[in-house]
């Protein structure tokens, strides 16, 4: 009798265990369901959602579920799943476009095959070349740009009358000067973010012909060009106060809407958080440098997991993702430009000043670090501790030679 | 043979029936062995597993899902020995934990027995310091970073107002460790000065008593019968506080990711880094298995001083 409540205890404990454990679903016969991974949090998260909504209202027969995460959630759980077999159809593994190494080393990318001319293939030839160059590897396509932006220069049009500035700088020089000028009474001139953004510091390097590493990734940010470039700069920080020091994107975006900073380099996706603030801004080309215009363009990359059970589905929404109507309707409701080429002459985009003013940008513009070996903590470990660094006032040659060997060592630049 | 013998099958009955289970392979089985078991099932696979297999990872060159993982041996750690950022991150963590246990303690004590009196002012006092505990860490963090700002932040604006300077806290080198660690012992000194106050309750009135009549004055009440009396509380509080704020994360990563220039880095956001952001799996795995080492010895070396002292 003993037994009983022994076996009794196992088998409810056996029970409690099987009731976790469900038959298999059986198989639907409706539509083909996606799901996407997005880290689309910000002001432009309704433009992707119009986007979506559109394509299931016009697919009956593929339906796609975008689930928005925070970029840092996306980072920590997607590696694993699609290494494993296990995660969404398609997602955003992260807003740094030279992610996608990393994913390409564990297996994890379908190569996107479905490309071509027709109205339902990708076509390859018309997006933005240096997105696409960076989703390439060994002659194989692993994702479109899911969204491409440049920077270009806010500026404020009441701070700039009232410093009797008539127009925006066209020169790296008035850049200099205006920042100089609009800085007084606790207000900047430039709101210059170094960490937690989009980098802006390689524009200013960019343009007086400086980098921080050449095509084989080794270090130039040493050189006699960039050491130049960046004490300038820095100087401007440190002894005019030109800028903050220290400000996150968000921190910098602040300070551009309350009023306390007059310029700003930014992307598109700014545009809407300032006219809320109620900020009379205009948006002008970045200064033309010794080189003429450059800019920094950003690309988030959409890629396809390796074990999706539809890859033919999945391709057909980045298809219709990247088609001509699809990215009229993206680039009108957020602000950035179209991914295709082939949008310049379209009269609704051409008539809005913010699209075509970040458009206009885009045949100059540069990704950060692209193809460097360890970009990421190229960044996170050298470049944006070395510009806390220069501008906080330690000297920028020592900096810089102390950034190039720990640049070196991580890309593995051998000289 | 009386009523009273036994047979050595009623005996053999007896034994096997001894306890409340049932033997299984020469293995005593119980009933509440198997109420336990999905609570031991559970911290197998979610606990027990993780940590021994990040044991395994840190071995090696791990990337999540590669076929063939590059051994290393104790590279990893080698590694950690000769990079300065790890020795950073050490040193930030242990400032850290330092400061804000210590300062939890004494201003948690303090305020505990400030307040130990069950009067409704004193109630309701308590319940507001203690209103920042329950509050989630990355919301404190968020707000404290807007009021901190030295341009825009509340700080700032009453700084500026009076004519001084806004000091940038949040973006000095200087200034952010001590304004983080500020705000973590802001949040969390509720928490202690709810634990003392627990002990101070339990401090039995007939010592304070016995010391009056001794003559013994407030400062020696405080010296020789409260705090040697609720001196298990205190090494449980330090030993808790210990262990959190060697894990410190959410609060440095929400109010200063670690920077500037590293002044932040807690061991904890540069395994982050490392794992998350650079991939470097089995790096990070190394790291966590050098801080979960530390916590061991430190809380070791604590419960071996708590253990010392109640046999003294």
């Amino acid at each position: 009798m003993r037994k009983i409540p022994v076996l009794v205890a196992g088998g409810l404990v056996a029970a409690i265990a099987l009731t976790g454990c469900s038959s298999a679903t059986p198989a639907s016969s409706g539509p083909v369901k996606l799901s996407m991974w997005t880290g689309f949090t910000g002001g432009d998260r309704p433009a992707y959602e119009a986007l979506i909504s559109d394509f299931n209202a016009s697919h009956k027969n593929i339906q796609v579920t975008m689930d928005v995460q925070p970029w840092d959630t996306i980072a920590q759980k997607l590696p694993a799943a699609w290494a494993t077999g296990q995660g969404p159809d398609l997602a955003t593994p992260n807003f740094d476009p030279n992610v996608i190494s990393k994913y390409l080393e564990t297996n994890s990318l379908l190569p996107l095959e479905a490309t071509g001319n027709g109205a339902t293939d990708i076509n390859l030839d018309k997006l933005a070349p240096s997105a696409i160059k960076a989703f390439t590897a060994k002659g194989k396509l692993y994702a479109v740009p899911a969204n491409i932006a440049t920077l270009q220069l806010y500026y404020n049009k009441k701070t700039f009358a009232a410093a009797s500035i008539t127009d925006a700088p066209k020169t790296v020089t008035e850049f200099q000067e205006d920042a100089k000028k609009l800085t007084s009474g606790g207000n900047y001139g430039l709101a210059l973010a170094d960490h937690e953004t989009i980098q802006m510091w390689p524009v200013l390097q960019w343009l007086d012909g400086a980098d921080i590493v050449d095509t084989k990734g080794c270090a130039v940010i040493d050189s006699a060009k960039s050491v130049s470039s960046l004490t300038t700069w820095a100087n401007l920080v440190t002894k005019d106060k030109v800028a903050p020091v220290g400000k996150t994107g968000a921190e910098a975006d602040s300070l551009f809407s309350a009023g306390k900073a007059a310029m700003e380099i930014n992307g598109p996706w700014a545009a809407a958080g300032f006219k809320s603030a109620g900020v009379d801004f205009g948006v002008a080309a970045i200064p033309a440098g010794v080189n003429g215009t450059v800019t920094l363009a950003s690309t988030v990359p959409l890629a396809i997991g390796k074990s999706t059970k539809h890859p033919k589905e999945a391709q057909e929404f980045l298809a219709w993702y990247t088609g001509k109507s699809a990215q009229t309707k993206f680039a009108l409701a957020s602000g950035f430009p179209p991914v295709r080429t082939d949008l310049g002459a379209d009269a609704q985009l051409s008539g809005n000043a913010i699209v075509s003013s970040f458009a206009a940008a885009l045949p100059t513009a540069r990704l950060y670090l692209p193809g460097v070996t360890g970009a990421t903590q190229v960044d996170s470990e050298v470049y944006v501790p070395f510009i806390g660094q220069i501008t906080r006032g330690e000297d920028v040659a020592k900096a810089a030679t102390e950034a190039a060997k720990k640049i070196d060592a991580i890309t593995g630049c051998r000289g | 043979m009386t009523s009273t013998e036994v047979t050595p099958a009623a005996r053999a009955s007896r034994s096997r029936g001894r306890g409340d289970g049932f033997r299984l392979l020469g293995i005593r089985l119980q009933p509440a062995w198997f109420f336990i078991a999905p609570s031991v099932l559970i911290i197998l696979v979610f606990i027990v597993y993780p940590i021994t297999q990040s044991l395994w990872y840190s071995l090696f060159n791990w990337q999540i899902g590669a076929t063939n993982q590059e051994w290393v041996g104790v590279g990893n750690y080698v590694k950690l020995f000769h990079d300065e950022l790890f020795w950073n991150a050490l040193r930030v963590t242990a400032t850290f934990a330092v400061v804000s246990v210590a300062s939890q303690l004494v201003v948690g004590y303090l305020l505990a027995t400030a307040l130990a009196e069950d009067t409704w002012i004193n109630r309701v006092t308590r319940s507001i310091f203690f209103f920042p505990t329950i509050v989630a860490l990355t919301t404190i963090g968020l707000v404290w970073r807007f009021l901190l700002d030295p341009d825009i932040g509340l700080v700032g604006g009453i700084l500026h107002t009076i004519g001084a300077e806004p000091i940038d806290f949040l973006q000095n080198t200087s200034l952010a460790l001590p304004s983080v660690i500020f705000v973590s012992v802001w949040k969390n000194l509720g928490f202690t000065m709810v634990l003392l106050l627990a002990g101070l309750k339990a401090v039995p009135a007939y010592l304070y008593e016995a010391a009056r009549i001794d003559g013994a004055n407030a400062r020696q009440l405080t010296w020789h019968v409260t705090i040697p009396t609720i001196r298990p509380t205190i090494l449980f509080t330090t030993l808790i506080l210990t262990i959190n704020s060697l894990q410190v994360f959410d609060l440095v990563y929400v109010m200063t990711g670690g920077g500037p220039l590293f002044s932040t880095d807690t061991l904890v956001t540069q395994l982050f880094r490392e794992g998350f952001q650079n991939f470097h799996i089995g790096y990070a795995s190394a790291i966590a298995w050098v801080l979960f080492a530390l916590i061991m010895i430190i809380a070791a070396f604590q419960l071996r001083l708590f253990r010392y002292n109640d046999v003294d």
